[in-house]
């Protein structure tokens, strides 16, 4: 129990960290503060407002959350907090998700076909990714060892 | 025989005993996560992060998958095509009226009731107004809705409305229409002229905010920053010179819920049911009447007698007034028309705020009328002062930044 208790807390807190360093670098990058980056399959282009700075925003709000959250895991809030963030996360990853599924079914401009070939509908979901879609399965991990918490709580 | 108190008392106590079950309620993580959505600490990062998910998936859904990638190929690859080479006399009044320009290669800025009315129409705010319809009915079932009215209550309070004056305002996002409808969630005379007011001159329906952000994408967040910053300035002030009630309301907020489907569809089909039989005709009945005063002359008429307000006044260039006057009919065209002028990206702004604050379209006006027509004129009547006030302001915010 005690052990569940600390996997679940640091979990939280290093997805939390990571969440909140990556949501202000989106802002950051969008700001014109850094040039877009670019790291194995993650990538900040920054190009856009509404993407970068409010959706890096409500990520960098989300790791505020799950990091504020794992201080305390023993109390139903602090746990309520933790599993907020991750859901503020999974809001962003999902409409990027969503954008990527949108974008993928019509055929493209030039095309005179309406529909996107199988492949051309798969390649789109390729990598680089936007943080929130990397940090997705992690803040899976994070709700599924606090909902566990709970159980146990 | 009539039963004694004490009896009467013993037979409720058995009825009480069959039909009512007591036990200790715990506190899940479910009801900890409602009450952390009201409070304003976390709520309102929660409500940021909801209204980024509600235009993300607005965006993804009517832009990039049914407007642009289906829509825009359909109408101007088959059916404007098709139009130019079936309709006889492109020379005739008809012509004009429901195909418009022969010359046009796209359905956008033909201009004609079957080329633009039905592509405006069905093509980008249909998609629109499903989609927002969808998110905002999810958002209300889950009960998500009551809690960001509890939120907004306090600002919304400042300019004379409550918490619930939120719906008709994002309605609103989606169309006017319904939003107008809507106001009726508010208590007093005083409120629902206020909110039709501000509705009708500062929140941008999906059709205008489509239309921006695929011609004038840039500038689109500096639009909704004046109309933020004037939906709030005039909201105070109108509640000042307006005489009635505000009064306070208890808003009841549920736990959260799964939405069930069948409710869902049903409120889904009733209200895109209400846009196809209330707003789609007044499209196109608003698209043929501009047309028809275009070829008499009117609008013609009126962009001369206007200008030297407009150019002075509002400072954007002569060629924008046609497309301005025009605007009370047809906003999200003029603003279409907009981007092809060679304007100062300042003056684009101001031009665009102007469309935006105008005039409502005329199947707002329309439902306006049905509310009351005195109500209506007040409202006209608020919106000309408005205008002139804003527009000129804008501009002369641009001067002393050196940008107008």
């Amino acid at each position: 129990m005690k052990t569940s208790y600390t996997i679940a807390s640091i979990v939280a807190a290093l997805v939390g960290v990571a969440a909140l360093i990556l949501g202000l670098a989106d802002v950051l990058v969008w700001a014109g503060g850094a040039g877009p980056i670019s790291i194995g399959i993650l990538e900040i282009t920054g190009d856009d407002f509404f993407r970068w700075a409010w959706g890096g925003l409500v990520v960098a709000l989300g790791g505020f959350f799950m990091l504020a959250g794992a201080r305390g895991l023993g109390d139903l809030n602090q746990r309520a907090t933790a599993v907020l963030g991750a859901i503020m996360v999974w809001l962003v990853a999902g409409c990027d998700i969503f954008g990527m599924i949108c974008g993928g079914i019509p055929a493209g401009e030039e095309s005179e076909a309406f529909f996107n070939s199988v492949g051309g509908f798969i390649g789109g979901f390729a990598p680089p990714y936007a943080p929130a879609i990397v940090l997705l399965p992690f803040t899976i991990i994070v709700a599924w060892l606090l909902l566990n918490e709970r159980q146990g709580a | 025989m009539g039963l004694t108190a004490d009896e009467r008392w013993d037979l409720v106590d058995q009825v009480a005993s069959k039909v009512v079950s007591t036990g200790v309620s715990r506190r899940g993580l479910g009801d900890a996560l409602g009450d952390l959505t009201v409070k304003p600490l976390t709520g309102l990062p929660v409500a940021l992060a909801v209204l980024y998910a509600f235009w993300s998936i607005f965006c993804s859904f009517a832009g990039d998958l049914v407007t642009d990638g289906f829509m825009v190929k359909f109408f101007d690859n088959h059916w404007l095509p098709w139009l130019q080479s079936a309709w006889p006399d492109p020379t005739s009044i008809h012509y004009f009226l429901f195909v418009g320009d022969p010359l046009a290669d796209n359905c956008f800025e033909a201009f004609g009731v079957l080329t633009s009315g039905l592509f405006v129409s069905l093509g980008v705010v249909l998609p629109a107004v499903f989609i927002f319809y969808l998110t905002m009915t999810l958002l209300e079932d889950s009960g998500y809705l009551p809690r960001l009215a509890v939120l907004a209550d306090t600002f919304l309070h400042k300019i004379g409305l409550h918490g619930y004056a939120i719906v008709p305002t994002i309605l609103g996002l989606g169309c006017n229409v319904p939003a107008v409808t809507a106001t009726r969630v508010l208590e007093t005379k005083k409120q629902r002229f206020l909110m039709m007011t501000l509705l009708a001159i500062f929140v941008p329906c999906g059709a205008q905010l489509g239309i921006m952000l695929a011609v004038i994408p840039e500038t689109v967040g500096w639009v909704i920053l004046y109309l933020v910053v004037g939906f709030a300035i005039f909201g105070f002030l109108l509640d000042r010179l307006i005489p009635g009630d505000n009064p306070e309301i208890l808003i009841d907020v549920p736990p959260y819920r799964w939405p069930i489907r069948e409710n869902v569809a049903k409120k889904l089909w009733n209200r895109t049911k209400g846009y196809l039989k209330e707003a789609v005709p007044f499209v196109w009945l608003g698209i043929l009447i501009v047309n028809v005063l275009y070829l008499a002359g009117v609008i013609q008429g009126l962009s001369e007698l206007l200008a030297p307000i407009f150019i002075s006044w509002f400072g954007v260039p002569s060629e924008t007034v046609a497309p301005l006057i025009a605007a009370f009919l047809r906003k999200d065209l003029a603003v279409a028309q907009l981007s092809t002028i060679a304007m100062t990206p300042y003056q684009m702004i101001t031009a665009v705020v102007l469309i935006s604050i105008y005039f409502p379209c005329v199947a707002t006006f329309v439902v306006m009328l049905r509310e009351g027509w005195k109500q209506l004129l007040a409202a006209v009547a608020t919106l000309a002062v408005v205008v002139f006030a804003y527009g000129g302001a804008i501009h002369a915010i641009g001067i002393l930044l050196g940008l107008a």
